[in-house]
C-alpha cells in the first residue's frame, strides 16, 4: 500500500512539473479577456472554457434558454469553483 | 496577535522590509477577499436567472455474486436564484433497491430518502463564497462533481466514497481564482455541526478543507483534503485527488486517494470516447469506454461498523470496465463489468442501466 501510494504521489508531482513546464500555444484560460466584444471571439473563449472547466466531469449538455441557464452556471460557480470571467465566457457560449 | 507576530518576526530575525512586505501582502489578501467587486454574473434581463428544477433518474440492474438487484434512483435538484449574489439549492435522493426474498417470489426492498444538500449560498465577490446550510462535504472529488448518475462514467461507487463524505450541516467559504495565466486555484473551508435524531439529514462535528490547481494548459488539477472529526474519537482523515482531461485525446482521467480510521484506499479510472475511430463514426462518437482500478485497505473499526458506513469488511481489490452509449443529450445507456477480490469472498458485478438528467426551467420560457 505504501509502495502504491509512493508512485502515486511521484506521478502527481511528475505531472505537476510537467503542466508547469509545458510551453502551450494556445491561449491560456485565464487570459484576461473582460473587455472583449467581438461575438465570435467571446464565443470561441466560452468554448474553450467550457471545454476546459466543465468538460472536467461532464460533456456538453444542449443549449437551455439563457434564463435558466443563468441559473446553471450561477450554480456550476459554486460547485466546480470556475472563476467569475470563466463564468461570463461560458454562459455567452451557451446562450448566444 | 499583533504582539504576538512582532515577537516571533523579532525571533526569527526577520528585517522591517519583509516586516512591510508581509504586512501589504496579507493586507492585499483580505482586501481582494472582502472588498466588494462588481459581479460579471447575468445582469441583462434577457439573462436574469430563474428557478429551475433539475435532476436524474436512473434505473439500474445489476447482478453482484449471483444476487439480481433493481436500483431505481431519482434525484430532484432546486435551483433558486435570488438577487445577482444569491443562490438557493438543494438535492433529495430518492432510491428503491429491491431483490428477490430468499426462496423466490417477486421482488420487493425498502426505499431511502435522504436529503444530500441544502443550501444558500452567498457570493460575495469574484473570490468568495460563503455557503451555509447542509452541503455535500468537500473532501475528494467524486462527492461533488462526479456523483451524479448522468455524470459518472461507472455506475458502482468506488470503495473509498464513504469515507469522509457525509454531508455536513454548517458552514462553507469556497471559491476559485487565477493565479496566473497558467494556474487557477479552488479551496473550500468548511465546519459542521453535530445534527442527530432527524432521519436524512444527520451529519457529524468536524471541520476541513479541500484545495486544489488546475492546470488550463494540460488540463490537469491536483488537490488535497482534510477533515478533522471534533467527536468521539477526533480523528484525522485527509485525500489527494488529481483529474486528467488531455487535449490531443477524448480521455478523461480521474483519481483519488483517501486514509482514514476507518481505512484508507485510492481508485483511478480513465474513461475514452472513441470519437477518433474513423469507422461507425455516428455511433463511435456517442460510445465511451471506461475503466477502474481501486483499492481498499480496512482501518481501526470492526467489520460490522464498517459494513454500516458502506465499507468493504475487509481488504479489497476491484477492476471494473464498462461502455457508456450517449442516446441523445442528457440520456445514455451504461453497462459494466467489474471482478472484486477480497478474503471475505471473490465476486463478479454486473450492471446494466439508464440514466436521464432532464432540466424544467420553472419561469423564463424563452428559447435560446
Amino acid at each position: 500500500m505504501t509502495r502504491i501510494f509512493v508512485l502515486a504521489f511521484a506521478l502527481a508531482i511528475g505531472l505537476t512539473a510537467w503542466a508547469a513546464s509545458s510551453n502551450t500555444k494556445e491561449v491560456s484560460t485565464s487570459t484576461p479577456v473582460a473587455h472583449s466584444t467581438d461575438p465570435d471571439t467571446m464565443r470561441a473563449l466560452g468554448e474553450q472554457r467550457f471545454r476546459t472547466n466543465c468538460g472536467r466531469c461532464h460533456a456538453a449538455p444542449q443549449k437551455f434558454p439563457p434564463r435558466a441557464m443563468s441559473t446553471v452556471l450561477r450554480h456550476m460557480r459554486v460547485r466546480a469553483t470556475i472563476t467569475d470571467e470563466d463564468m461570463r465566457l461560458v454562459l455567452f457560449y451557451m446562450t448566444q | 496577535m499583533g504582539l504576538h507576530l512582532r515577537s516571533l518576526f523579532t525571533k526569527v530575525g526577520v528585517g522591517r522590509w519583509w516586516r512591510r512586505l508581509l504586512a501589504r501582502l496579507i493586507c492585499a489578501f483580505l482586501l481582494q477577499f472582502f472588498a466588494p467587486v462588481r459581479l460579471h454574473s447575468q445582469t441583462g434581463d434577457t439573462e436574469k436567472p430563474v428557478p429551475i428544477l433539475s435532476g436524474t433518474a436512473g434505473f439500474l440492474t445489476s447482478v453482484t455474486a449471483g444476487q439480481t438487484l433493481l436500483d431505481t434512483q431519482f434525484n430532484p435538484v432546486l435551483l433558486v436564484p435570488l438577487g445577482d449574489r444569491w443562490l438557493v439549492e438543494s438535492r433529495g435522493e430518492f432510491e428503491g433497491v429491491f431483490q428477490r426474498a430468499p426462496g423466490g417470489g417477486s421482488f420487493g426492498g425498502p426505499v431511502h430518502k435522504h436529503l444530500d444538500y441544502l443550501q444558500a449560498d452567498y457570493i460575495a465577490n469574484s473570490y468568495v463564497t460563503i455557503t451555509a446550510g447542509r452541503f455535500l462535504t468537500p473532501f475528494g472529488i467524486f462527492n461533488e462533481r462526479l456523483y451524479p448518475e448522468w455524470i459518472r462514467a461507472l455506475q458502482p461507487d468506488p470503495l473509498i466514497l464513504p469515507i469522509a463524505t457525509a454531508s455536513s450541516d454548517g458552514a462553507m467559504l469556497r471559491g476559485g481564482f487565477p493565479v496566473n495565466a497558467r494556474a487557477n486555484v479552488n479551496y473550500a473551508a468548511y465546519v459542521s455541526a453535530t445534527s442527530i435524531g432527524v432521519d436524512g439529514v444527520e451529519s457529524e462535528r468536524h471541520v476541513g478543507g479541500r484545495a486544489g490547481v488546475f492546470f488550463p494548459g494540460p488540463r490537469l488539477e491536483i488537490g488535497a483534503s482534510w477533515q478533522k472529526t471534533l467527536q468521539d474519537d477526533r480523528k484525522n482523515a485527509f485525500g489527494f485527488h488529481l483529474a486528467w482531461q488531455p487535449r490531443r485525446v477524448p480521455l478523461s482521467v480521474h483519481s483519488e486517494f483517501a486514509r482514514a480510521n476507518q481505512g484508507s484506499g485510492y481508485w483511478a479510472e480513465g474513461a475514452y470516447r472513441l470519437s477518433q475511430i474513423n469507422v461507425w463514426n455516428r455511433a463511435m462518437r456517442r460510445t465511451e469506454i471506461v475503466g477502474r482500478m481501486q483499492q481498499f485497505i480496512g482501518g481501526n473499526i470492526s467489520p460490522d461498523t464498517a459494513a454500516s458506513l458502506g465499507l468493504p469488511v475487509a481488504n479489497t481489490r476491484e477492476t471494473d470496465f464498462g461502455v457508456n452509449y450517449f442516446l441523445k443529450d442528457g440520456l445514455k445507456a451504461v453497462g459494466s463489468y467489474g471482478r472484486q477480490f477480497s478474503s471475505a469472498g471473490n465476486f463478479n458485478q454486473w450492471t446494466v442501466g439508464i440514466a436521464y438528467r432532464f432540466l424544467i426551467p420553472l419561469g423564463g420560457g424563452d428559447t435560446p
